[in-house]
Formats: C-alpha cells, structure tokens, sequence
C-alpha cells in the first residue's frame, strides 16, 4: 500500500527542487515512455516564469505530455484497477489520492488562475483581446505536468517500478514541468505555503503562496483577497467592517477581527443560550444576518482555560441547540452527546 | 451520543444497519493500522481508533464504525472516549457559509 503521509508532504513541499534529481527523473520518465532523453533543460522560478519561458523556447518539438503523462497514468490506472476490481480500486483510492484530491485541486486551480490574471496584466498581452489571451494561456497551463501536484493520483498507485516511476520521481524533486520532443520547461516549488487547518489557502500576514521570482496568491481561508487588503488588517474598526460594499469581503474582515470582538464591541446581544452553547446574531447591511453558535471545547487546553469557537449557522436559527444540532446534520431534539471531549 | 470535537460518534441499531454492509470489508486502515474517522489535512492530527472492527462508507457523506469489542477513541488534542461495543454513524461537523456549507477541521 502507498503510504499516503509521504505523498501528503509531497504535495505541501516547498523551498528548492532538488535539480539534479529532477534532471535524472526527468530522462527516465521520457526513456519509460519510449521517447529520446530531451537535450535541453530551462529552469523557471515559479509556474508563470514558466509560461514565459515557453515563449522563448526555441524549436521544442511538440508537447509530448501524451507520452509522459496521460498514457503511462491511464494503464496504470487500468493495471490497477483489474488487479483489485472496481470495489477495490475504489476503496484504495478513498483511502490514498481521495485524501490529497481536494486541497491539491484548490491549489492548483488558485495557481493557475493566478497565472493567468498575471499573464493578461504583462506587457506581452497589453493590446491582445483579453478572452483570446486567456484561452492561450489556459491552453499553455493545459500542457503542463503538475510535479509535486500530481501526488493525488500518484499516492494510489505503488509507483517505485514501473511506468509511473520517472514522473513519481520528478514530482518528489519539483513542482509544474512542460516536456517537449527537446527541451524541458521545470518550475521551482514555493518558497512559502501557508493553509488553514482544512487546508484552504490562508494567511493573514502575506501571500499563502510565494515562489522565489515573486509571484504570490494571497488568500484568506480560501478566499481569494487583494494583495493590499491584508495590511489593513490589522488596523480594523467596527465601523469600517460594517462599511464594506463586498459582502465576501466583509466576510472576511469580520473573520480576522474576531467574532467574539465584533459582538462585544457592537453590542451585539445573544438571542439564546442553553447547555449546548450561545447563538448570536449580527444584522448585515445589504447581507444576510451572521448568526453563529458559541461552543466550548470540553477538552482544557494546556494552560487549563476552555477553547471557545464559533460555528457559523443558518440565518434561520432560532436556538443555540438547534444550531449545534446543524451543524453535525441533526435536528435539534435529537442532538443529545452523553460524552464530549 | 458521543462528541470529540468536530466528530460526532452516533449510536445505531444493528437493524438500521444496510444489509449489504454488515458483512461487507471495512475501508482500509492507514500505515498505522489505525480506521481514521477524520483527518486534519494539514495538521495530520486524527480522530481515529485500533481496536478490532470496521469503518465502512455507505454513501460519499455517512459513514459506519462497527466496533465488535467496543474501543478507545483518541485524538491529539482532545480527551479520548471509550465506546462501548456496536454499530455507530460518524458525522462530521459543518459549518454554514452563505451559499455553501464547509467542513470544519480542528
């Protein structure tokens, strides 16, 4: 059986690919695959240097993605497959790639988007119209191996032989690489990562991504946010939390200032308490009511106080119970734990 | 009932139990040889159990635990429980966002 923590911190690396180890892993994916060794290797800081430098590439040959990639993965899948039968091939896969499927894919969906947003902001697009621009790009991204990303999928197979060996090899060396008939595109891993505990892109003080030529995402639980809007954070009023026009954004800015700071400071009044926890509810302009339910963590924390969170709920809520009950999917008389930790 | 922070253990009726599944193998175990109820996929911190039994899905969203002997659930940052003997439904707990509902992960 694969062993799915490896893959895990595959797919989370950062900081410099291991270069000589990606070259080596490189050559036996194109030899696996059939192909002559590519004769030149062009290293990009991050996936947009990438994209650029695939502009500059001189006679690449054409994309032997096919080859390297979607042939090799598709028997395997299907070697796999008859070796376990469906029942088994999908219990394997809930138990490896399923795991890593959902934070990689936002990841790589993040990226590419940011790709994109600053492919049609560079000098090389300024006049272009900006949907054929983005469909070129897009096609550009369309070729790429996803490297370390590609460990969802790698994580359900045993890929030390076989056919899957140099592209699982490249993937523990580097992030996203482009191969050609002659050349090869590989891009650097981030230099930073930073995810929220459901593995969401986050990060208050910075990008959530940063590779080492500067390209960044910035990101708040997932929530794509404005690079300058993370420095006003700190420096966050009420007032100004209520004036926000962007209700996503205004999500957001109510997120970091703290619920329980809001609710203090705006006077905010609990509408229902029992044994369950306290329901709250904020009024948002232009918005639908925040209505939220306080709970305490049974279980001290170190230093013996009780972590207290908040759970947002439906705006319908009337009762601390019946929002507790929600949110583990219960109505609320049948919400009743006799033990919790 | 039984609550480990984001993890809601419910006890069912053998009866309730879809007949397909109560001989059916469980999903695997992890490296470990642990059935691993939720995952924290960034922190790798696990509501999970060794004890003899099966951990079965019977739709994407429900899952079952049949624990034959009982077992001790633990997890790195909250107090174990120890679950008696039978059939139980894991519920993770969610939290509402306007037009979506998000898992939450502690």
């Amino acid at each position: 059986m694969p062993d799915i923590d490896a893959w895990r911190a595959v797919a989370a690396a950062t900081g410099p690919a291991d270069r000589a180890a990606a070259d080596t892993a490189v050559r036996q994916a194109y030899r696996l695959a059939g192909l002559a060794e590519p004769t030149r290797f062009v290293w990009a800081d991050s996936p947009l240097s990438g994209v650029l430098a695939l502009a500059d590439l001189e006679a690449p040959g054409r994309s032997v993605r096919e080859d390297i990639r979607t042939r090799p993965w598709a028997a395997e899948r299907r070697r796999v497959h008859d070796e376990l039968g469906p029942a088994g091939w999908t219990e394997r896969w809930h138990a490896t790639g399923a795991h890593l499927w959902d934070t990689t894919r936002m990841l790589t969906d993040r990226l590419r988007a940011g790709v994109v947003a600053a492919m049609l902001e560079s000098p090389r697009y300024a006049d272009a119209d900006a949907t054929v621009a983005e469909a070129e790009v897009r096609g550009l991204l369309l070729d790429a191996v996803l490297g370390q990303h590609e460990a969802p999928w790698l994580a359900a197979f045993d890929d030390r032989a076989g056919q899957l060996a140099g592209l699982a090899a490249v993937a523990r060396a580097t992030g996203w690489w482009w191969p050609f008939e002659h050349a090869v595109v590989l891009c650097e891993r981030p230099s930073r990562l930073l995810r929220d505990e459901a593995g969401r892109l986050h990060a208050a003080d910075g990008p959530a991504v940063l590779f080492p030529d500067g390209f960044a995402l910035h990101a708040w639980h997932g929530m794509s946010v404005p690079t300058d809007f993370l420095t006003e954070l700190p420096s966050l009023t009420p007032a100004r939390i209520r004036d926000e026009e962007n209700a996503e954004l205004r999500r957001v800015l109510l997120e970091h200032y703290g619920y329980d700071r809001y609710l203090a400071e705006s006077g905010a009044q609990p509408v229902h308490r029992d044994e369950t926890g306290i329901l709250w509810r904020i009024p948002m302009p232009d918005d639908e009511d925040v209505v939220m339910v306080e709970v305490v963590n049974s279980t001290p924390e170190p230093d013996g106080t009780h972590h207290t969170y908040w759970l947002r709920v439906p705006p319908g809520t009337e009762t601390a119970r019946a929002g507790v009950a929600w949110t583990f999917d219960l109505a609320a008389e049948d919400y009743a734990p006799m033990k919790q930790t | 009932m039984f609550r480990q922070g984001d993890v809601l253990i419910v006890p069912m009726a053998e009866e309730a139990v879809p007949g397909h599944l109560r001989e059916a193998p469980g999903e695997p175990r992890d490296a470990r040889g642990r059935m691993v109820l939720a995952l924290g996929e960034v922190s790798g911190h696990a509501h999970a159990l060794t004890a003899p039994g099966r951990l079965l899905r019977s739709d994407p969203s429900v899952r079952l635990l049949h624990l034959p002997e009982g077992g001790r659930l633990v997890h790195e940052e909250h107090a174990p429980i120890v679950l008696p003997k039978g059939w139980y439904r894991v519920v993770r707990q969610r939290e509402y966002t306007p037009g979506a509902v998000r898992i939450v992960a502690d």
